[in-house]
């Protein structure tokens, strides 16, 4: 699976709830194969940020920068949610059998035939062969993690947004988990990851994010020398 | 008068002789109610999404008007119909008073507010997270609707069904829209009330029991594709 390079950047995204301010001037950018580790205590705004540049919630103010000049929010929905795939902390599976949740993220695209072996591939690639057949909401947390990340790879999105991955796994389901996640960022995917425990990706992590109080108010490049702390919002 | 007793053995030998009238009402009642709850059916659990689902104004406001309606009379619906059926009526050139037609559409009135209030109580129970997986999976919001209703299946189905029951045994609107015609617009309720007006039970039994097995039946078979009560 390949992938165009891609960037996405987002510009002063800011969001209220009632008084009570969620996002104030959120610059982030999303580059193809980079892993960002997003961290910030309980309310800081995380999800509402994955969730807005997921297409799933409109912020106040913004704009979208997909690589053809700055866009309004309104009117790239559709792109974000085609290029964007955003994982719920506990990601939802469908009444059906995981073969059935995995033909989802594909039945739109392609015929029977086609079909049927993606999802095989999707499967092995998963390491869920054994467990195709059993129903979806009975399955273990590490499981649906890895089915929700089987449905991303088949959806072959440019960009992942996951919302505590590893939360409430057992440390052999959360390393299968970052397994997968290794994999889809070697294609070429980009992924941001919202987590109170940043350590667990150390791995994955090219760039670290701190949102505090809706400010993203910190960032440094794992693999950079420099000053590790630069200010993105004054 | 017949004794209940007599009323009863009666009614069954109707059922079981297979009476050409009995069962040409029970055809016309069946078809009427089909007709009307697979017209009302698709708008309302579009309304019912759309309420569930959606933010505008005036949304709550709406929710309590249907939640409302849930308890109108029959009868309320059959004046208003006929009110607008009759030859004085708006609608009086269409000529549709006493009619299978102006039946369907006094069962479409009733049956519409208890697919909307009842499917809005399903869908706003269904993990809101259906919805948005469907669409990050890249489904069309039509695909992403007919998911989460697929997820409340079951609720639907319980609203469907309490919609029809409600249609199909109500005598108010079928008596003043239809007109009891005989071979017409005759259905099950309409026919028991004149039966048991004439002091003549057997027929009326026989169509009650109809009715009550077709209740038995319709829950039997909903309790049979829940799992037998069984969680999922």
């Amino acid at each position: 699976m390949t992938h165009t390079p891609l960037k996405l950047h987002f510009n002063d995204v800011h969001k209220r709830f009632g008084r009570r301010p969620g996002l104030i001037g959120v610059n982030i950018q999303l580059i193809g194969g980079e892993g960002t580790v997003l961290t910030g205590p309980n309310g800081a705004g995380k999800t509402t940020l994955l969730r807005i540049l997921a297409g799933l919630e409109k912020p106040d103010r913004g704009s979208v920068d997909m690589g053809l000049g700055a866009t309004r929010w309104r009117r790239c929905y559709s792109d974000l949610r085609t290029s964007i795939l955003y994982l719920h902390q506990h990601p939802y599976m469908f009444d059906g059998s995981v073969s059935s949740n995995l033909a989802y993220a594909i039945s739109d695209k392609h015929n029977r035939c086609l079909c049927q072996q993606r999802i095989s591939e999707a499967l092995k690639w998963a390491g869920l062969t054994a467990i195709a057949d059993n129903h979806a909401k009975t399955i273990s947390g590490g499981e649906r993690q890895r089915v929700a990340l089987a449905r991303a790879w088949l959806r072959e999105p440019r960009a992942l947004l996951l919302d505590e991955p590893t939360a409430n796994l057992d440390p052999e389901a959360r390393t299968r988990t970052l397994e997968l996640l290794f994999r889809l960022k070697e294609s070429g995917i980009a992924l941001l990851i919202a987590s109170h425990d940043p350590h667990h990706f150390a791995s994955l992590a090219d760039k670290h994010l701190q949102l505090t109080q809706g400010v993203l108010a910190e960032e440094f490049s794992e693999t950079s020398n420099v000053t590790p702390f630069r200010r993105t919002h004054p | 008068m017949e004794t209940l007793g007599n009323a009863t053995s009666n009614a069954l030998f109707l059922l079981i002789s297979g009476d050409a009238e009995l069962w040409q009402i029970v055809a016309i009642s069946f078809q009427v109610s089909i007709t009307a709850i697979l017209i009302a059916t698709p708008p309302a659990l579009l309304t019912a999404f759309v309420l569930a689902y959606g933010r505008f104004p005036g949304r709550r406001v709406l929710i309590s008007l249907f939640s409302t309606l849930l308890s109108i009379p029959a009868v309320v619906i059959g004046l208003t119909f006929y009110l607008l059926l009759s030859r004085q009526g708006p609608l009086g050139d269409w000529r549709l008073l006493f009619t299978q037609t102006a039946m369907i559409l006094g069962q479409i009135a009733l049956s519409f507010p208890i697919l909307v209030a009842m499917g809005h109580s399903a869908l706003q129970s269904a993990d809101r997270r259906a919805w948005e997986t469907a669409l990050t999976l890249g489904a069309n919001p039509l695909r992403a609707v007919s998911t989460v209703m697929w997820e409340v299946r079951f609720g639907l189905l319980a609203a469907l069904l309490a919609a029809f029951g409600r249609i199909v045994a109500e005598v108010g609107a079928s008596m003043m829209l239809g007109g009891n015609i005989l071979n017409y617009t005759r259905n099950i309720p309409t026919a028991i009330a004149l039966e048991t007006s004439k002091g003549e039970f057997a027929q009326g039994i026989a169509l009650g029991i109809v009715l009550l097995t077709l209740s038995f039946t319709l829950n039997a078979l909903f309790y049979h594709l829940r799992g037998g009560g069984q969680p999922a």
